[in-house]
């Protein structure tokens, strides 16, 4: 696409390559994520050989990856407007509730019970969505307030339905998904990898966030919509509906995470979605999705939850307290979070934007 | 030479920007610095201000090579600016935008009152009746401007670089603006002016520097030895010659397209009566502030309107939002402020022209990139969008460019109506013209065009028949008859409520 519109020829201009404009290559937050967690992979084996051992650590490491992935995705859906769910936590908590009143009370099949979970985490979501694109509150302060008051709600809820802590009725095949991995089902000779059961639920949902936000038209729009919301209005987005899907869509992603944490403790309690919050952030800030909004990566997502979960496993197999576990995440969120801005900052300087 | 830069390059992702640039200022002089879109002036503007640093060449201050590391620098070494973009914190007020730089203090704290006088000061020299507590974010685009010139107003620097700071004010407003370029340079300052107004130009400036393709192709060279035509073709290269419009009929029986009956609307608006049919170009003129852009929104659903019946193909509707205008009734409204209102600056040029036609493209909820690809090129194509891949985000682009890529999105959307706004703001005298030949050409189509415009020959040029809107509402109709003598002075008499 080039020469001007008016009669003349092409003006003499230096040749110009067709070539998109790149960040350098080191600065590019994926290949940094992939040589980091090589390193920390071989560090974690040469100090603890057990860190490779199959089944005390690959299966757990990847179904708590699984689990994280997901709770990164459910944060990335409203990143990518430029907002914030605070309340990631709680609305995996109350999902889970209602997954476990479901399969408790009414006895329903494992799938029936997840879509109610999932329906109550989007509209726990929804309704987030519906009152910041109403008041124009800032998403921060109600999510953060419909944490509170979630959280209020979720020791009531339990304590009137159960026991105070957890449902003690539990679907059909819940086991099998929490105990097994692909290697014990096998065709004649030839078995499935140790790969947990839960592993391609969370690829999907990864698979369908990713398809959504690149090619789909909602997730562009919602995308449009966080890049410059003014500028959506006026080509013609409905940028309020937009607002509230990906809150929507968090919700349910939350809820989703919530499901498969109850799948791999074994029980829907209280205590589900109480460790969310930072790891939501932590995956797709280190992977490079900017808190501006108007673009994600849920690649960068997965592997910044990959991490995260290598960095637990490792410091604990190295026997580290989880005081100081915390406290080494709380300061790789900080060095992520500046990389974030250094990034923002080089791409101004090379003139990524005048 | 109070400042110069020699042998400027400055090379982005796929484009040489400057490519050897020279310029020359001397003290107690008005620097005119002229170019195409995407000339190079305003990588020029930045490097000298210390935003970029170039790839290539020197700057000098009083002869001595100067290294500038940031904008702080060049306002230490007395460099003054207004860039072409806004530049102002929406959420702090007037005063604190103003003197954000040099805050007045007591005891460590901020020295408010000393603060606003010094606003009040900078605001007087523009006769800006401000308020400056407000916050910028509930300023017009005029007053923004303003603003922004008061901020580089506040402090004395020996030089002034002004990159096109009557873009948006009216005459008025820039003349106040000139008297104090003028006094400015009696005092021994030294001034650089780019802009697209020529006419602005030649009464102000004294030397000129023409940018062609990121180099300079006049030097410094006196003012008084050019005509206007003779600097449009050092911009342009070549002889040009001024494009003849198509000739275009239009049938006066044809039914309107678009018909508005004694609108009001929450705005203010007083029973606004308009009318255009497809093929017709119905201009829409008023001085800034006139409440032709509300209107314009009042349509599209973004404020209220109270009374009146809006018609589209005859029939009465009622729109609620851009999409259902776009959609139901296929009105497009090109907006007068590209970069916060047009355009997605962060995003790719794909994207920006690709928003209002994933809807059309989309099976099963997708867009491959291969079917938006295809009909963005066509557009960018047919506009002749300058870039170095459609990947380019629209942020990187020229002035000219980006307002085409705003316009792209509403063709491809295939609008039956639509409403440009300001189109050629900011816009060199070439893509100028080819936006009117464009224009010309989308009526002569069939398009019906609400062509809102503040620059009288360019709506002389154009229109079929011309609106004088002021205080929110219409004071007349003319039939134009393209004598801009006679068409300028009715619509002057129109505008001062004298309906003779
Ligand atoms: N930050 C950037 N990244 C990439 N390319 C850029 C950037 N800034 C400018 N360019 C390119 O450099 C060239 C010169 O741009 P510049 O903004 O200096 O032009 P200009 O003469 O000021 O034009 P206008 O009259 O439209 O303001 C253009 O081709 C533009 O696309
Ligand atoms: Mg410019």
């Amino acid at each position: 696409m080039s020469s001007p519109a008016t009669t003349a020829p092409e003006t003499a201009r230096p040749p110009e390559t067709r070539r998109p404009p790149r960040i350098p290559l080191w600065a590019n937050p994926r290949l940094g994520l992939v040589v980091l967690l090589v390193a920390l992979v071989v560090l974690f084996t040469a100090l603890r050989p057990a860190f490779l051992d199959t089944t005390l650590t690959l299966v757990p490491l990847q179904s708590d990856i699984s689990v994280y992935a997901v709770v990164g995705l459910a944060q990335l859906a409203v990143l990518s407007l430029g907002h914030m769910n605070m309340a990631v936590g709680s609305m995996a908590s109350m999902s889970a509730f209602a997954m476990g009143l479901a399969y408790d009370r009414l006895g329903v099949p494992l799938p029936v019970g997840l879509v109610i979970g999932l329906a109550a985490g989007a509209l726990l979501g929804a309704l987030a969505g519906l009152i910041i694109s109403r008041t124009g509150v800032n998403s921060f302060v109600v999510t953060l307030a419909m944490d509170f008051a979630l959280v209020g709600l979720i020791t009531i809820l339990y304590t009137r339905f159960t026991d105070g802590v957890a449902f003690s009725g539990q679907p059909a095949g819940m086991t099998t998904l929490r105990n097994d991995t692909f290697a014990d089902y096998c065709m004649g000779e030839v078995c499935g990898p140790r790969i947990p059961l839960i592993a391609p639920i969370a690829l999907v949902a990864a698979l369908a966030v990713g398809l959504l936000f690149r090619y789909g038209r909602l997730g562009r729009e919602i995308l449009m919509t966080g890049a410059n919301e003014k500028a959506a209005e006026l080509s013609g987005i409905p940028t309020k509906r937009r607002v509230l899907q990906a809150h929507a869509l968090s919700g349910l992603l939350a809820g989703l995470a919530g499901f498969l944490l109850a799948a791999n403790n074994g029980a829907f309690s209280a205590s589900i979605g109480d460790q969310f919050l930072l790891p939501s952030f932590l995956g797709p800030v280190l992977g490079g999705t900017l808190l501006a909004g108007g673009a994600v990566s849920v690649l960068g997502t997965v592997l910044g939850a990959t991490l995260t979960q290598v960095i637990y496993k490792g410091l604990n197999l190295l026997q580290f307290q989880l005081d100081e576990l915390k406290l080494y995440i709380g300061l790789v969120l900080l060095v992520a979070l500046s990389l974030d801005r250094i990034r923002h900052v080089i791409g101004e300087r090379r003139g990524a934007r005048a | 030479m109070i400042l110069s830069a020699e042998g400027l390059v400055k090379t982005f992702p796929g484009v040489r920007a400057l490519d050897g640039a020279t310029l020359r200022l001397a003290a107690g002089s008005v620097h005119a610095l002229l170019g195409e879109n995407g000339a190079g002036k305003s990588t020029l503007i930045k490097i000298l201000t210390g935003v970029y640093r170039p790839d290539g060449g020197r700057v000098l201050m009083g002869g001595a090579e100067v290294h500038l590391a940031g904008p702080l620098d060049a306002q230490k070494a007395g460099i003054g600016v207004v860039h072409q973009e806004r530049n102002l914190i929406p959420e702090f007020s007037v005063a604190e935008n103003i003197v954000l730089h040099h805050l007045p203090r007591r005891f460590g704290l901020v020295d408010r009152p000393r603060m606003k006088a010094e606003a009040r000061r900078c605001l007087d020299l523009l006769d800006l009746d401000l308020d400056p507590d407000m916050p910028v974010a509930g300023l017009s685009v005029a007053q923004a401007q303003l603003v922004e010139i008061a901020k580089a107003l506040s402090v004395d620097s020996k030089v002034l670089l002004l990159d096109e700071p009557t873009a948006s004010l009216t005459g008025d407003e820039a003349d106040r603006l000139y008297g104090i370029v003028g006094k400015l340079r009696d005092n021994g300052h030294a001034v650089v002016l780019v802009s697209h107004k020529l006419e602005e130009v030649f009464a102000v400036a004294d030397t000129v520097t023409v940018l062609r393709d990121g180099h300079t192709v006049a030097d410094a060279e006196p003012l008084a030895g050019y005509t206007q035509d003779q600097v449009v073709d050092l911009m342009v290269g070549r002889a040009y010659a001024s494009v003849r419009l198509p000739e275009r009929r239009v049938d006066p029986e044809t039914p309107a397209a678009l018909r508005l009956r004694e609108v009001s609307t929450a705005r203010g608006h007083r029973d606004v009566s308009l009318s255009v049919r497809p093929g017709e170009i119905l201009g829409l003129y008023g001085l800034v502030g006139a409440g032709r852009s509300e209107l314009a929104k009042a349509l599209l659903g973004l404020d209220r309107i109270t009374s009146g019946t809006v018609e589209v193909h005859g029939r009465p509707v009622r729109i609620r939002d851009v999409g259902e205008a776009l959609r139901r009734h296929r009105i497009g409204y090109v907006t007068e402020n590209r970069k916060e209102e047009g355009l997605f600056l962060d995003q790719p040029i794909t994207r920006n022209i690709g928003v209002t036609v994933w809807r059309s493209l989309a099976r099963a909820g997708l867009v491959t990139e291969r079917a938006e690809r295809r009909v963005v090129e066509e557009y960018a194509d047919r506009l002749g969008i300058k870039a170095s891949s459609p990947r380019q985000l629209a942020g990187q682009l020229s002035g000219g460019n980006q307002q085409k890529v705003s316009l792209a999105k509403w063709l491809a959307a295939r609008c039956e109506i639509l409403i440009v706004d300001e189109p050629t703001v900011g816009i060199d005298v070439r893509t100028k013209a080819a936006f009117h030949e464009l224009i010309a050409e989308l009526a002569g189509e069939g398009l019906a065009l609400l062509l809102i415009s503040s620059d009288l020959p360019e709506i002389v040029t154009l229109a079929d028949r011309i609106a004088v809107m002021n205080d929110l509402a219409v004071r007349g109709e003319l039939l134009n008859d393209h004598d801009y003598g006679r068409m300028s002075q009715a619509i002057i008499r129109l505008i001062h409520g004298d309906a003779r």
